[in-house]
């Protein structure tokens, strides 16, 4: 569905992207996941035509160069600015985007009360969007670009800055659409996000894809060990004889408690169940992308 | 073209949306319109109620007939002061000037034509030179008209041809020859003052002293020109200026919401989106125009002169205005710099193009930089078609101007705006 190769682009002294090559096929969710100035914007710009790459190629549904009007019909953007006119209403604003897509009539009309539903905006449709919360506004991005029911989204940040309402409204309505088929891209610095909603992940960092794959699969070739805390009914008169269920050396042994890291969580624990200590609480943190982007560039997301 | 047609729509929506849009796009040519409609209305009788300071040190009959001629024009507003007084008036700024009569000022030819010692001073503010020199007619005109007086006094003329008679006898460096041809002329006149009968005496002096005919270099035409025909191109022409800053900048507040970039990634080339831009200019200064129009021809009972030059002379006005507008977007990549940039390039074409001021207000070398200004062509083609009585072919030179500042500056701001995109 969508195939990037060897993508580079440079402002001034800026490398925004290196040589980055994605693979998208038909139905899935990629996550572009990384902190501010990764990239992500850069990319999404590059595969709807609003920025030409300095070197490499994109291709949308088989179709060359984005940059091609007809090529982008197919696609649907949420930028990650709200880019609404305010001195419109909700339903003017869906009414002329809907236009400028080829809509017009009874199809217009029912894709414009469907798209304020899904934003939640059916009682205020006819009020001015410079009105409107910012949740609400978000949710109004999205649904213009959902409007001529593209197959293939990109979704630039869309939750950012958003009350938690919103937020989970974002998340189902990007749900369904996977479940409707549609191809997905979605750019991300909340692991959460991409953890939830991605079927893969690309971790990119100062315009370089690090690895590339299912969240499953980057937590356990990056996320490193989880941590447990498993605390007793009774107090541990023989540390040693619980050693020999762990594989950590450097666990930590406390009256009642012990602290251990493992790569293989629920093997350890089953193993800790069967030397006949009664659990009274058990703590497992297991790894996340925060991890495995920590682990692959040394910082974290957020820093 | 549906969807350039679409996004003007979508752009007059927008605009009428926001007050402040519409009072500088349709409020501000209207109130400029009935400033400029009124005083161009009083513009042929020339400024009223000018305030001066009247000095009175000669006291005589001439002096007196003098004063009360001043007084009596509507273009004056007298006070009466001592000297000291009047030109401390001037100094502050509350008089325009102080007319100072001095003793001997109704002494006749003597004091008329004595160039080594006037007796009529002025001290005029030198802010208000062009006031000042309003005056200085108006005083010629009110002595010609007082010594009118005078001339139809038998007596007086004779008393005067006495004086003039004694100083040409006393003269020293006079040659005989040419003082004898002198002194013939004074005997005749003193024959005729005396022989004369008194209808023909008063049909030959008596009268306007200064009268002369206007002639009409305009075409033929219906009726006079109204104060408001004068004012309508000028009128037009901010509406034109209003609407082509709040389209540049309506462009730029676009490109920073993101609307523009949305647009971009939709399946429609840049050149639609500019194309409905200027479209949506188009259409607003097209609705500016009609509304003016009405409004003066219903309100003002402004005659349109010729429409069929009207027509070409407001459309190529307002494509060359579009094309200014693709330019004036590009001057900053914020509304703010942008609104400013645009209305201070506006406003300089705006003065040198005659929208604010008349040109011939302005010195000779100021007004040739009138020549690269639209605004002037602008102002020029539509007067041709509303009261100056073009001819066809005389408003094809204005309206070639004008499209080709357009044309210009519509490529200049799309390459820009593709640059600076990139």
């Amino acid at each position: 569905m969508i195939k990037v190769e060897n993508l580079k682009k440079r402002f001034d002294n800026i490398v925004a992207l290196d040589d980055v090559s994605f693979e998208v096929k038909k139905g899935e969710t990629f996550g572009l996941l990384g902190p501010n100035g990764a990239g992500k914007t850069t990319a999404i710009n590059i595969l709807c035509g609003l920025t030409k790459p300095d070197q490499g190629t994109v291709s949308l549904d088989g179709k060359a160069d984005p940059t091609v009007p007809e090529v982008r019909l197919s696609l649907g953007v949420v930028p990650q600015t709200l880019a609404l006119y305010e001195e419109l209403s909700a339903q003017e604003n869906l009414r002329f985007f809907g236009r400028i897509y080829g809509l017009s009539g009874r199809k217009l009309k029912e894709r414009i009360s469907n798209c304020l539903e899904i934003a939640g905006l059916s009682q205020r449709s006819k009020e001015r969007v410079s009105k409107y919360s910012g949740g609400m506004k978000r949710r109004l991005n999205m649904v213009c670009s959902l409007l001529h029911e593209p197959p293939l989204l990109l979704l630039d940040e869309p939750t950012v800055g958003v009350d938690p309402q919103s937020r989970n409204l974002i998340f189902e309505t990007i749900e369904a659409m996977k479940k409707q088929g549609r191809t997905i891209i979605y750019t991300t610095h909340y692991m959460e996000e991409a953890q939830r909603l991605c079927d893969r992940v690309a971790i990119l960092d100062h315009g370089r894809i690090l690895d590339m794959d299912s969240v499953e699969n980057l937590i356990i070739k990056h996320g490193g060990p989880s941590h447990i805390e498993a605390e007793f009914e009774e107090k541990l008169s023989e540390p040693d004889k619980l050693k020999s269920f762990i594989e950590d050396k450097n666990a930590q042994f406390e009256e009642a408690k012990i602290r251990f890291k493992t790569s293989k969580p629920m093997e350890s624990l089953a193993m800790l169940n069967r030397s006949g200590m009664r659990f009274r609480t058990l703590k497992v943190q297991t790894a996340n992308l925060e991890d495995v982007f920590l682990n692959l560039t040394g910082r974290r997301l957020r820093d | 073209m549906k969807k350039a047609l679409f996004l003007a729509a979508k752009d007059l929506r927008v605009l009428l949306s926001d007050k402040g849009n519409i009072f500088w796009v349709f409020g501000f040519p209207v109130l400029f319109a009935l400033f400029f409609g009124a005083i161009y209305s009083s513009a042929g009788k020339g400024p009223s109620g000018m305030k001066i300071a009247i000095v009175d040190e000669d006291k005589s009959d001439f002096s007196g007939s003098y004063v009360s001629r001043l007084e009596s024009d509507e273009a004056l507003s007298v006070v009466y002061l001592s000297r000291d007084e009047a030109v401390e008036q001037v100094r502050k700024g509350k008089v325009a000037a102080a007319v100072i009569l001095k003793e001997g000022f109704g002494g006749g030819f003597e004091a008329l034509f004595n160039n080594d010692e006037p007796r009529l001073e002025i001290a005029s503010d030198p802010s208000r030179r062009m006031e000042s020199g309003y005056l200085q007619g108006l005083l010629a005109k009110a002595q010609f008209e007082a010594l009118g007086d005078k001339f139809v006094d038998r007596e007086w003329m004779k008393g005067q041809i006495s004086l003039w008679r004694d100083d040409m006898e006393g003269a020293n460096d006079l040659d005989a020859e040419q003082a004898k041809l002198y002194l013939d002329f004074m005997d005749s006149f003193d024959t005729l003052l005396k022989d004369v009968n008194e209808d023909d005496f008063r049909a030959g002096f008596d009268g306007d002293m200064l009268n002369f005919a206007k002639l009409d270099v305009s075409r033929e035409r219906e009726g006079p020109i109204a104060p408001f025909q004068i004012t309508f191109p000028q009128v037009l022409l901010w509406g034109f200026m209003g609407c082509t800053a709040t389209f540049a900048i309506s462009i730029v507040k676009e490109r920073t919401s993101g609307t523009f970039a949305r647009l971009r990634v939709g399946p429609i080339g840049r050149a639609h989106i500019l194309g409905g831009k200027g479209l949506s200019c188009f259409f607003t200064c097209m609705l500016i125009m009609c509304i003016l129009s009405v409004g003066a021809i219903a309100i003002f009972k402004m005659p349109m002169g010729n429409w069929l030059l009207f027509i070409p002379a407001v459309l190529c006005t307002i494509l060359c205005f579009v094309g200014l507008m693709m330019l004036i977007c590009t001057l900053g990549r914020t509304e703010q710099s942008v609104g400013a940039a645009g209305w201070a390039m506006l406003m300089i074409m705006g003065m040198l193009g005659g929208a604010m001021m008349p040109l011939a207000f302005m010195p000779s070398w100021l007004r040739r930089f009138g020549h690269f200004s639209p605004v002037k062509w602008g102002i020029y083609a539509l007067e041709g078609a509303v009261w100056r009585n073009f001819a066809p072919t005389e408003i094809i030179g204005p309206c070639l101007v004008l499209l080709t500042i357009g044309l210009t500056s519509f490529l200049l701001g799309v390459a820009m705006l593709r640059r600076q995109d990139s």
